[in-house]
């Protein structure tokens, strides 16, 4: 990966980077099939109601657990619902919360890294409490606060994302301290800009593009984590589909259908798959040195 | 340095109190009142008031808080709600599997992906490079699960090679080791590639570095090279990043116990969250925190060790 | 992928070192599976199954049940006489009995446990199954009497469970919190050996047994050495251990394994006489939506409960149409049960009568309400499945299902509020009596009555079965209490599972029992095949 550690970093304006890297992505083949891929991913979650041959909540316990073929493409899990249409669903469900998780992850964590190197004084206590919050496994955090939470989207959301601060946290303090360090900080400083507005202008304008490419990395990880965490027991309640909890309930099966939970853990391999070559193409093409 | 690490240890202390209260609010706050869960489907409303005050759960937050604090410094983690076992007593039971099954899974997946990187770096930019790769950014986007899951049907039930569950003994005995393979196995895969990536991208920057053409210079071997020169400094990074990952394989234990049946810790802290059995969750948030520091300060530490160069720069 | 090269090579590594079997077991071994644990050995203060599998072998109570589950027989106590007035009960006790420690069984014993089980102080379970006690006495070292303040008809029957084992009181005292963890003493063929929650639990042969009840084949002592009870939280692993003869018997097989494990040649499917436990949904009728009759049968009317019997347990249950099976003590043959039946077209038209006129959407509204209910249910993969199919069956009358599932143990306490409409359980029971004991009387809301059933006639009749003395007048009062709370609708019974005993290669065939959803009972006639 760092073969390509020699590329000079963007730090033209942002417009003509941006097409620049875009332009170097497309001479990546991988990138390139992951991001296609991806981009098809997305479209048939966002798609499903359109797409899917069957109605994914319409039960039928006499037709349960066919195996793959005839009007079912993928057979049918344990109500007897179509699989394909579970999965499109699924996939739109566990993208859905990936997305959210990150944002309300991303908006803690910057939150917290930014307050960290902007206000001294706050560094030491924020800091350990990242400390704290890593100490914990992520897994562990998540089920502790799913099981405090309730289980729903809302808590799921709030303990996917929560889990993901403290790293976004650590890469923000550590691109927003560098920044403190320019002239323009103390530049604005002098003509008496407001705490605020600084922070809004310069701190996070300077810190947004490696926090934003540190998320990209981080998505497919927290993907896992949601479907791990939907395997564990902790996903939604039924009916709902999603990606983790429908192959813990081919669980139970795997001696016997094994289709249902290996279909919807191949979906989750690929569509994490992905992110995660395409995340390491964006790494390998900005600058990789303020990721850890 | 020795002052230095005796600081780190220092601030751990108040990193391991907030866990200590984290861990206590957050169990606190579940909508679940232990005492209908001893009580049992057919509790009547003053069964379980009475076990309630027996409990001590009709005391105000902070005083069980404190009381709980004073418990645990005299080693006292309290007892099981589920199965009434002491909680200290059952995360020892619980703690030396999960160290086997951890030392199980490192001891073949981290000298494999030291291995793998090695190689990929010395054939950089060829197929095997490209490969390894490949493997590598795969192995951490499987789910753990779905390892799990397969090694379960295929090699214990259909080909029948391995038990499908639980634990055979010590590490060193065969009933041991024929246990342990498959969940070793499962947690190990998640390790390689990020050790295989680690050592590449170090043992290629370390052969562009100086002493290296110096050793090449003086004749030295490629096998020499590599083994002597390049490894013993590519290595701390390694060694950083297993420090770094022991969070996720604390989490790919979980998993990987759950699915095999191993009596470890991670299956006890899932099993005693999703149950809401506070004091055994309580204990085992505690131990595996306490797991995570030491094995940090251990990082830090064996960081001089392996480069003296860097002695001066821990933090 | 990098997982499968993994598994070759290591598996070839240690297919080389390992020539012993997948499954070594020690000769006068049996190991038995489970899927969960217990939360200690103490017949008084436990209320899980888990216990009560282990306990029937370590300990025994003072009657037994055939396996008709109808007839008491003698256990520890030889014979017994009941008073005219159903008030006083005497037991006369066997002079032969001792405890694994090899102290004699005397009336203590029996005075003791029962003390310290009805001391208001002791945080015991269960204890409306004592009946109402005035005292317990022992008359001399052999005889005990037991006093009730009102008659119980009930008595005899209850006695059979697993709550009156009987203690070495000695040791609960010395004991304390301990007891049941650490060590039990008992009279039964089995003595405690260890615990190791999670993982085993260990049983011992009682040598010195010789007082096995006459219903079983062998009277004493047991034929196997030791019985382990291991745990196995996946269900498909279990099904997957007793295959690969990783473990000896089991009966918490899942239903869909069955099938798979009949077609085994080795495998032996072994079913007790009889044995009660009836998967329902009960409907809280406080709550807005469900106060309507018409309603409630409705919901009962949508669900398919004979598809849930054939494809959810595969056959090995059988589709009920009331609370409690037709062959318990009391059933009324004679009560109208035709609100529990599979008619969704009637079901729409009751709704359309209610006033829940179906939306384009298919949804039922009412006053600009969607008729939307909340449901509570267990995680456990059986029920996760039930709970499924209900709200799969209710969508297709246009009733929204909002369905949440808890963790067995945390289940309870959701159960106690008031904040669900409909909810799902299954439960053992002896007779139409207990049922009713448990779940219809006014006084145990809000919980194990969680529908909120309030009903003075209701009380009234179960209350004079309780007090009855002679069998018709119990059968008379239980009968027509029976007809009120189906009339009602109060339930919908979706089915009767069967229990299913599944024993490997090394068993002989046996007869399970179906006490209290423990099939083993006391392992006397567990054998090795030679």
């Amino acid at each position: 990966m760092n073969t390509k550690a020699s590329v000079p970093h963007p730090t033209k304006s942002a417009g003509s980077a941006r097409s620049g890297l875009f332009r170097r992505l497309a001479r990546d083949p991988v990138a390139l099939v992951a991001l296609l891929f991806l981009i098809v991913i997305v479209a048939a979650a966002v798609l499903a109601p359109l797409l899917a041959p069957f109605d994914p909540y319409d039960t039928n316990l006499r037709m349960r657990l066919r195996p793959p073929g005839g009007d079912h493409l993928l057979g049918t899990d344990t109500q007897g619902r179509d699989l394909l249409t579970r999965l499109l669903f699924g996939a739109r469900t566990t993208l859905a919360l990936g997305f959210a998780s990150i944002m309300v992850g991303s908006l803690i964590g910057t939150s917290i890294g930014l307050a960290a190197a902007f206000y001294r004084r706050l560094e030491g206590p924020l800091m350990r409490l990242v400390d704290i919050m890593l100490s914990f496994p992520s897994i562990l955090f998540g089920l502790a606060l799913a099981a405090m939470l309730g289980v729903g989207m809302e808590s799921l959301v709030i303990a996917l994302g929560l889990s993901t601060a403290p790293p976004i946290a650590r890469v923000a303090r550590a691109t927003a301290t560098t920044v403190m360090q320019t002239e323009y900080m103390d530049g604005g400083r002098v003509i008496g800009l407001s705490d605020a507005t600084l922070i809004r202008r310069y701190l996070l304008r300077n810190c947004a593009a490696p926090i934003v490419v540190y998320c990209s990395l981080q998505f497919g990880e927290t993907i896992l984590l949601a479907a791990a965490l939907g395997f564990l027991g902790l996903g939604l309640q039924p009916p709902i589909a999603e990606l983790g909890s429908i192959a813990a309930e081919g669980r139970s099966f795997i001696f016997l259908a094994p289709h249902v939970s290996t279909a919807a853990s191949l979906l989750i391999f690929t569509i994490v798959l992905s992110c995660n070559l395409l995340g390491d193409a964006f790494r390998d093409l900005t600058d990789p040195r303020l990721l850890p | 340095m020795t002052q230095q690490l005796f600081w780190r240890l220092l601030t751990s202390i108040p990193v391991l109190l907030g866990v200590l209260l984290v861990g206590f609010l957050m169990l606190q706050v579940i909508p679940t009142d232990p005492a209908t869960i001893i009580a049992g489907p057919s509790g009547t409303a003053a069964e379980i008031e009475a076990i309630r005050h027996q409990l001590g759960l009709d005391a105000p937050i902070w005083m069980q808080f404190w009381l709980y604090l004073l418990r645990v410094l005299h080693g006292d983690l309290g007892r099981s709600i589920i199965n009434n076992a002491p909680v200290a007593s059952e995360l020892a039971t619980a703690l030396g599997p999960t160290i086997e099954l951890m030392v199980a899974s490192l001891i073949w997946a981290v000298p494999l992906g030291i291995l793998l990187g090695t190689l990929a770096a010395m054939r950089r930019g060829q197929v095997f490079d490209r490969s390894v790769t490949a493997l590598s950014v795969a192995g951490v986007s499987v789910p753990a699960f779905w390892v799990g899951l397969l090694l379960l049907q295929f090699a214990a039930f259909r080909w029948q090679l391995f038990p499908l569950q639980g634990r055979g003994g010590p590490l060193w005995t065969l009933n041991g080791l024929h246990h342990v393979a498959l969940p070793a196995l499962t947690l190990g895969i998640i390790f390689v590639g990020p050790v295989a990536r680690m050592t590449r991208t170090a043992v290629v920057e370390v052969l562009g570095a100086d002493f290296i053409r110096t050793a090449r210079a003086k004749g030295a071997s490629e096998f020499r090279v590599i083994t002597r020169h390049a490894l013993r400094t590519a290595l701390i990074p390694v060694v950083t990043l297993i420090g770094l990952q022991i969070g996720s394989l604390l989490g790919g234990a979980v998993i990987a116990e759950t699915i095999f049946g191993w009596p470890g810790i991670g299956r006890l802290a899932v099993g005693s969250i999703v149950s809401s059995d506070f004091p055994m969750a309580q204990g085992c948030i505690l131990v595996l925190a306490c797991g995570f520091i030491m094995v940090n300060f251990l990082v830090d530490a064996l960081y001089g060790i392996l480069d003296p160069r860097i002695r001066s720069r821990i933090r | 992928m990098t997982g499968m090269i993994g598994t070759r090579s290591a598996s070839f590594i240690l297919a080389l070192m390992v020539a012993a079997p997948a499954a070594t077991q020690e000769a006068d071994n049996v190991v038995a599976l489970r899927v969960s644990d217990t939360d200690r050995y103490d017949p008084q203060r436990s209320t899980a199954l888990a216990a009560a599998e282990v306990l029937y072998m370590v300990g025994e109570t003072l009657v037994t049940l055939d396996h008709d589950l109808k007839t008491v027989r003698p256990g520890l106590a030889e014979r017994w006489e009941v008073s005219p007035d159903g008030l006083t009960y005497t037991f006369h006790l066997r002079r032969d009995v001792s405890f694994c420690d090899a102290k004699p069984f005397t009336a203590k014993a029996v005075v003791g446990t029962m003390d310290r089980w009805l001391d208001p102080d002791f945080p015991g379970v269960s204890k409306w199954k004592a009946g109402k006690v005035e005292s317990v006495k022992a008359l001399d070292d052999y005889t005990v009497e037991y006093r009730l303040k009102q008659p119980y008809s009930e008595l005899l029957y209850q006695m059979t469970q697993f709550n009156f084992i009987i203690i070495d009181p000695d040791q609960a005292t010395a004991l304390k919190d301990d007891f049941g963890v650490a060590a039990f003493n008992g009279t039964g063929p089995f003595c405690f050996q260890s615990w190791t929650p999670r993982t085993e639990t260990v049983l011992t042969r009682h040598e010195a047994y010789r007082w096995g009840p006459a219903f079983m084949t062998n009277s004493g002592p047991a034929k196997v050495g030791r019985i382990v009870w291991k745990i196995v939280p996946e269900e498909a692993t279990l099904a997957a251990a007793l295959q690969t003869g990783e473990g000896d018997v089991s009966f918490a097989v899942p239903p869909w394994a069955l099938a798979q494990l009949q077609s085994a040649p080795s495998m032996q499917l072994l079913r007790p006489q009889a044995g009660f436990r009836t998967h329902y949904i009960g409907m809280k009728i406080t709550r807005p939506d469900l106060t309507d009759r018409r309603v409630r049968e409705a919901l009962s009317l949508a669900v398919d409960q004979a598809a849930i019997a054939d494809a959810i347990f595969f056959g090995e249950a059988e589709a009920a149409h009331a609370y409690y099976s037709k062959q318990a003590r009391d059933f009324n043959p004679q009560m109208n049960l035709d609100a529990f039946g599979y008619d969704p077209e009637r079901a729409k038209s009751l709704l359309d009568e209610a006033g829940w006129i179906a939306q384009a959407d298919g949804t039922r509204m009412k006053d600009g309400n969607p008729l939307s209910l909340v449901f509570y249910g267990f995680t456990s993969e059986s029920e996760r499945q039930m709970a499924e199919a209900v709200q799969g069956d209710l969508r297709k009358i246009g009733v929204e299902l909002k369905v949440e599932l808890y963790d067995p143990t945390i289940v309870w306490g959701k159960l106690k509020t008031q904040d669900f409409d409909l909810y799902q359980m299954s439960y053992p029971y002896l007779s139409a009596g207990e049922a009713m004991n448990l779940y219809f009387l006014s006084s145990n809301m809000p919980t194990p009555n969680r529908m909120n059933w309030a009903d003075p006639k209701t009380d009234q009749l179960i209350d004079a079965g309780n007090r009855a003395i002679t069998p018709d007048a119990r059968y008379a009062a239980f009968a027509e209490a029976g007809a009120i709370i189906h009339d009602a609708v109060l339930w919908k019974p979706l089915v009767n599972e069967n229990l299913v005993v599944v024993a490997g290669p090394r068993l002989k065939p046996f007869k399970p029992h179906g006490v209290s959803g423990a099939p083993l009972y006391n392992g006397l006639d567990l054998e090795l095949a030679k």
